[in-house]
């Protein structure tokens, strides 16, 4: 049978007027941070700060490689999704800048893990050029 | 010699390369949430730690807004909001009407919540009860949720926000009437996957693999290969058994979102997410969803597969995706 589980207020369980844990963290995250309605209020957070957040914890919610490795890719045409980079506040030159910081980051770990010595690349640097 | 093996390793660089990165990639994503998790685990452990506040934190209250209704609702039944300064309550702003309650600037001013939402304690606290609140609104009337940290600074602003977007939100409103949000995920073993896979790959593959006549060397070779298609065709099953279920119900349903599969650390799910979708069904219909959901899974049987069916949920998923700016609209 499939499986079948209510949100956790109406199920009866934990006490009466409080949230439950057993709700999935991840259920209401991603509801909560990435959908609903988006008015901007008087406390300038929504856009700027909710987006840069949705970005980082976006590595906590979506094991996202592992379903593109298995060829699962399609929430990507969901226009919601592409808005999350493209429509914050954070322009073309910002975003560049991130990701090569990221790149930045991915590149020494590969080195460490190669066990590329400095003096090795150097060498390699040299003979390339 | 040494020139074949050289070719050989350039040959297979680009591939060692490419695994390596992946891994690389693979234990930097795990180190970040490792990280997250064991700061909070700190945080439950040491509760008198302090809140992220201002270096002079404003004082005040500003309103934190849960969801718009129609005006005229019964008053929504005592649930804590996301703090302990104010119960909930409702603005009425006919025809429309928006949930509130207080929060103390100190922590909910803009500096507070730049640190507070990077908290994960902190942050799963707020959306819960956030949620709860809308729950407990969805069970009387239809509701148009509004996204985390939308805080005005009096009741003023809030009526002003609904005289903006009287015409969006009375269309969102219109169009959720009546209808529901569940969520439907499709989690699969990895183990059942192959073994399905294996037994399509032999009845295909079996005569092929026997007129190879491998020596002993080859049969190596052979298995390897056969590992490798047993895998591929798993992937292909899983992508096959998703987009039957997603079509199915999309059919059905008025209307459907596909959501990134979810990261177990933080849902604990067990297998592979095949699939993470939200689906907005006529009320009447939710019954027959709940017999099709399970339908599905028979049909799939072989593969092992899990429906997983949760809500109803706020309709998150099915609101208005743009942002919709301050004094963007015609008041």
């Amino acid at each position: 049978m499939a499986q079948e589980r209510y949100l956790p207020s109406r199920g009866g369980a934990g006490l009466p007027g409080r949230p439950t844990e057993s709700a999935n963290l991840a259920d209401i995250l991603e509801r909560v941070l990435d959908k609903g309605i988006v008015i901007a209020g008087d406390i300038q957070i929504n856009l700027l700060e909710v987006e840069l957040l949705t970005i980082k914890l976006r590595l906590l919610i979506a094991s996202v490689d592992r379903a593109r490795e298995m060829g699962i890719n399609w929430w990507e045409s969901d226009p919601s999704l592409q808005s999350v980079e493209g429509d914050g506040e954070e322009n073309g030159h910002e975003q560049l800048e991130r990701e090569n910081r990221e790149l930045r980051e991915r590149l020494e770990r590969l080195e460490q893990r190669l066990g590329l010595e400095e003096g090795q690349r150097r060498e390699e640097e040299s003979r390339a050029g | 010699m040494p020139d074949e093996l050289g070719r050989w390793a350039a040959k297979r660089a680009p591939e060692l390369l490419a695994r390596a990165e992946a891994e690389a990639v693979e234990e930097l994503k795990r180190a970040l949430v490792e990280a997250t998790l064991r700061n909070r685990a700190e945080a439950r452990r040491d509760p008198g730690k302090p809140r992220v506040t201002e270096p002079t934190p404003p004082r005040g209250h500003g309103l934190w807004c849960y969801c718009v209704t129609r005006s005229g609702e019964p008053p929504p039944e005592r649930t804590p909001g996301v703090h302990e300064a104010g119960p909930v309550e409702r603005i009425e702003h006919a025809p429309l009407a928006v949930l509130v309650s207080r929060v103390p600037l100190a922590e909910f001013g803009e500096e507070a919540l730049r640190g507070n939402l990077n908290d994960l304690d902190w942050l799963e606290r707020v959306a819960r009860s956030h949620e709860l609140v809308l729950e407990r609104t969805l069970e009387q009337t239809t509701i148009v949720p509004l996204r985390l940290c939308t805080i005005f600074e009096d009741e003023g602003g809030v009526r002003r926000m609904l005289d903006e977007q009287r015409s969006q939100l009375l269309a969102a409103l219109e169009l959720l009437s009546g209808r529901q949000e569940w969520g439907i995920k499709l989690l699969a073993d990895r183990d059942s996957l192959e073994r399905a896979a294996r037994g399509r790959r032999t009845e295909a593959d079996a005569d092929t693999d026997e007129a190879a006549q491998p020596s002993a060397g080859g049969a190596y070779m052979l298995r390897r290969r056969m590992e490798r298609q047993v895998r591929e065709e798993a992937d292909r099953l899983a992508v096959g058994v998703a987009e039957d279920v997603h079509a199915r119900l999309q059919d059905w349903a008025s209307d459907a979102v596909l959501n990134p599969p979810q990261n177990r650390d933080l849902s604990g799910h067990e297998g592979e997410m095949l699939l993470n979708g939200a689906y907005l069904v006529e009320t009447p219909k939710v019954a027959r969803l709940r017999e099709l959901v399970g339908e599905l899974q028979e049909r799939h049987r072989e593969l092992g597969v899990t429906l997983q069916l949760t809500g109803p949920w706020p309709p998150y998923n099915f609101v208005p995706h743009d942002p919709i700016s301050e004094r963007a609209a015609p008041a």
